[in-house]
């Protein structure tokens, strides 16, 4: 009773929970457009994963895993083109995440359902269910220098393709495991997660990204997760260890006052899922601009012609470099007017860092160097 | 063949050499002015340039420390606005002087009633001198209900009824409405058009380019530059108003290095507060001192005001505040001392201590604060003894702990408000205007201070309207204007253009 009254006057009063606010780009996030001019180092059809082993870059696409070596200088006939790929694995089902082994072979999530292992010693191992639950929609693994295996199941509710509807449903469903690739075992490491995406080792720890919670999470055995990085300005996605320490944290569309005021609103929300578009919804986006059926997610676009940093954006583009500590270090962005939207994953691989931009269905390259000489200047 | 060179209308007002001198600090420093008649004059420059002071000075509320002003060519000291306005210059000040409670028309004969004053005569002059001046102003209406439009049109009639030959607006378009502005502007014109001489203060450079004859911009209490508007653009404006040489001031040194950013301590979102505040959001990072730059009315002391819990939010979607990832809302700055904000307050003697209490006793008092309930007795030992410490730590020069707060310096007044604040052993500390009219050698002891903070890994919030200081002191600077951050420089990339652009623009 007393919590009912308290949140009618949250609601009345625009306080607490029902306080329709967001984190500011500002300091380490402070807008820039790297991730926009970053160059492109190939376009695909249904992009989902990248991995490396770091010699070789792998590739979901569909349900196919392609292979690059970036490291190999094209051949003249391929300068300034794509460069070219070899097909490691094909088959029916999307691959919807990935990873590589260290002793190798890959970690395979196909559909979302299922956590295959293909080449290696462990050729073969499969897990369709941990903890008496069924994946439904495994959109991460990682791989710990223990040989485990980290991995997202991002909702029980909706599979991987439906991560708007378990957004505006509220899902708190995501669940985190770790799997043995040599012993099969399997451990719910927490569940209840609000849309778990993206699982890294950090020491003893695993962190993992909360979407719906915009933040990083960090577990460590027998002990109750505690926040890494909180508040975050957008939905963290997948992390992957940077080469100079600490972490890249992908954010694949970002918080704005209108998303989380509908977040807020159940009635309107309940309408709108079952009147209208998916694609219409007043909902983050990987991508935008295609259609003027596209709801506005604010106003003040432009000034004098110019579009303000501050645009409230309904898709957007950023990578995040966290300190061994959790501290944002800097930021890359494709801000509101650019095209590399929807970051999904980042990985480094021989210097540069590779991110896939699944709004625009493209790998960008950049150079790790090149970036932070250019933050600095 | 040669063209006559056009007429210069004659000088109606002139300022030579004209210094004010506030406790030994020059407010104005040597400044040469003359206002034409029949002219709009528009005098800009930096907050702190020596504006409000020189048309002060014109207007009789302060004399001149050394110089002549002369009005019609006669050499002239006005020492109240009373005698000023007898010599024919009136001043229409930020702050209107109306009468709330009165109705127009008693405002505009206020000093002027007769022995026998018949209300319905003083309706039907004002009435008859209102049309005159075709303001559209209800001579019975009380002036408390009128909108500020309106009430500076009572106020320049009023000016003008006294036959002010010369009237002096300071930031009159600040509270206006872009149609009110519109509104005023005409009044300018239609002033001008009777003869009379206006010079107007503004932040807003383009109404400087739009509506003066002539622009005057001062820096740092000296006059830099006068010349037609047309010879004027934008540019040329900041430059002249932010174009110090940099080598010849306290500030010199460029940053060359700036800390890494720490922990977020404070995430302001979506703050709102009346007018003055709208929708500002920002960050505040440990080991890093924040530089918060904008104009007089762009809300910078109310953000952090709201944040140190000394004004609140608005009651019903104000945004959010958040210490460590923690939402919070003060009440009262006890409250927030007691969370390890403090707030060292731009208004020291009205804000900032008990000016007959001994330094020990207020910097003691600051240690109460933030020990509620701990301490149910005063001991008069340990208010020596923390006293001593910060008279000691902060090098405040006075005879004894025992002197009054009122008896020192400005500078080592400002270290009592400091030390009296840093007692509190907070995390996050926000100096407001931390060196105003405080004297050189302890604006130096003051930075010092200021980034050991930074380096002994606290959040410190520096607002100033001080640019210098704001690039010499910031690790990261925000830039306000209109009630939000507009922009953020690292030190490194900032330049005083690219600052003033973006708290003006």
């Amino acid at each position: 009773m007393i919590d009912a009254l308290l949140e009618w006057k949250d609601r009345l009063l625009g306080r607490g929970d029902a306080s329709i606010t967001v984190p500011v780009f500002d300091g380490a996030l402070k807008s820039n457009n790297l991730l926009e001019e970053a160059a492109t180092f190939a376009t695909l059809g249904s992009p989902e994963d990248l991995a490396t082993d770091g010699r070789s870059l792998f590739v979901a696409d569909g349900g196919t895993v392609l292979r690059y070596e970036p490291g190999v200088a094209p051949s003249p006939a391929q300068a300034g083109g794509s460069p070219t790929a070899s097909i490691v694995y094909s088959g029916a089902p999307a691959v919807t995440a990935l990873a590589c082994l260290r002793d190798g072979g890959l970690a395979l999530a196909l559909d979302g359902r299922e956590l295959r292992i293909v080449g290696g010693p462990h050729d073969g191992r499969r897990w369709d269910a941990v903890g008496g639950s069924r994946m439904n929609a495994v959109n991460a693994t990682g791989v710990a220098p223990d040989g485990r295996l980290l991995v997202t199941d991002g909702s029980l509710e909706h599979p991987v393709a439906h991560w708007r509807h378990d957004l505006m449903s509220l899902g708190r469903s995501g669940r985190l495991f770790e799997l043995h690739p040599a012993s099969g075992e399997a451990r719910v490491l927490a569940s209840g997660l609000a849309y778990a995406f993206g699982a890294c080792a950090a020491g003893t720890q695993t962190w993992v990204s909360e979407s719906w919670s915009h933040r990083v999470r960090a577990y460590a055995s027998g002990k109750r997760g505690r926040a890494v990085t909180d508040s975050l300005p957008g939905y963290p996605s997948r992390i992957s260890p940077a080469a100079g320490g600490g972490f890249w944290l992908t954010c694949f569309v970002l918080r704005t006052q209108l998303v989380e005021f509908v977040l807020r609103e159940p009635a309107y929300r309940k309408r709108m899922l079952a009147e209208i578009e998916p694609q219409h919804w007043i909902a983050p986006a990987l991508n935008s601009g295609n259609t003027f059926l596209e709801p506005m997610q604010g106003a003040q676009l432009k000034m004098m012609g110019v579009v303000k940093p501050w645009a409230p954006p309904r898709s957007y583009g950023l990578v995040i470099r966290l300190t061994e500590e959790g501290l944002v270090r800097y930021s890359l962005h494709s801000r509101f007017d650019g095209k590399h939207h929807g970051v999904v994953a980042a990985v480094e691989c021989g210097g540069d860092l590779f991110v896939l931009a699944k709004g625009c269905r493209k790998i960008l390259r950049l150079s790790v160097a090149g970036a932070e000489r250019s933050l600095q200047s | 063949m040669t063209s006559n060179p056009p007429a210069v209308a004659a000088t109606i007002l002139e300022l030579r050499q004209a210094t004010k001198k506030y406790a030994g600090v020059p407010a104005i420093d040597g400044v040469d002015f003359a206002l034409r008649t029949g002219e709009i004059h528009a005098i800009v420059g930096e907050n702190g340039a020596g504006k409000s002071t020189l048309t002060k000075v014109m207007a009789g509320v302060v004399t001149l420390t050394s110089g002549q002003m002369l009005v019609e060519g006669r050499e002239v000291n006005p020492r109240t606005p009373n005698e000023a306005l007898h010599l024919g210059v009136a001043m229409v000040f930020q702050e209107t002087s109306l009468v709330p409670t009165m109705t127009v028309a008693q405002n505009l004969f206020l000093g002027q009633e007769k022995y026998f004053n018949r209300l319905r005569g003083i309706y039907i002059a004002a009435q008859q001198f209102l049309q005159s001046l075709q303001f559209d102003v209800d001579p019975t209406a009380v002036v408390s209900l009128l909108g500020a439009a309106k009430k500076q049109m009572v106020e320049i009639a009023r000016a003008v009824l006294h036959n002010a030959k010369v009237i002096i607006f300071d930031e009159p378009t600040a509270s206006l409405t872009p149609e009110e502005k519109k509104y005023f502007f005409d009044l300018v014109y239609h002033l001008k058009a009777r003869g009379v001489s206006v010079i107007f203060i503004s932040h807003a450079l383009e109404e400087a380019l739009l509506v003066s004859d002539r622009i005057t911009v001062l820096r740092d209490g000296k006059h830099v530059v006068t010349d037609d508007k047309a010879a004027f653009d934008r540019a040329r404006i900041v430059q002249a108003m932010v174009g110090r040489d940099l080598s010849q001031t306290l500030y010199g040194q460029r940053k060359t290095t700036v800390r890494p950013q720490g922990k977020r301590v404070l995430s302001v979102q979506n703050l709102r507060m009346a007018a003055m505040v709208k929708n500002n959001s920002l960050s505040v990072f440990a080991g890093q001192i924040t530089g918060v730059f904008g104009l007089v009315g762009s809300g910078r002391t109310e953000t952090f005001k709201v944040v140190a819990g000394v004004i609140k939010r608005d009651f019903m979607h104000g945004g959010e505040v958040l210490l460590h990832d923690r939402p919070v809302r003060y009440f009262v700055p006890a409250s927030a001392v007691r969370d390890g904000i403090v707030y060292v307050t731009e208004d020291r003697k009205i804000e900032g201590f008990f000016e007959t209490q001994s330094i020990a006793g207020n910097v003691y008092l600051g240690l109460l604060a933030k020990l509620r309930g701990k301490r149910t007795l005063v001991s008069k030992k340990e208010a020596a003894e923390v006293g001593m410490h910060w008279i000691k730590r902060l090098a405040i020069r006075a005879i004894g702990q025992d002197v009054k707060a009122i008896e020192l310096s400005g500078g080592n007044q400002q270290k009592l408000v400091i030390s009296k604040s840093l007692v509190q052993e907070p995390e996050l500390i926000i100096f407001d205007e931390p060196t105003r009219g405080v004297d050189v050698g302890a604006i130096t002891e003051i930075h010092q201070l200021i980034n050991r903070l930074a380096d002994e890994g606290k959040a410190v919030v520096v607002i100033s309207s001080y640019l210098p200081e704001v690039m010499a002191l910031s690790d990261r600077i925000l830039v306000q204007r209109m009630g939000k951050v507009v922009e953020e420089y690292s030190a490194l990339e900032a330049t005083e253009e690219k600052i003033m652009y973006a708290a003006i623009h």
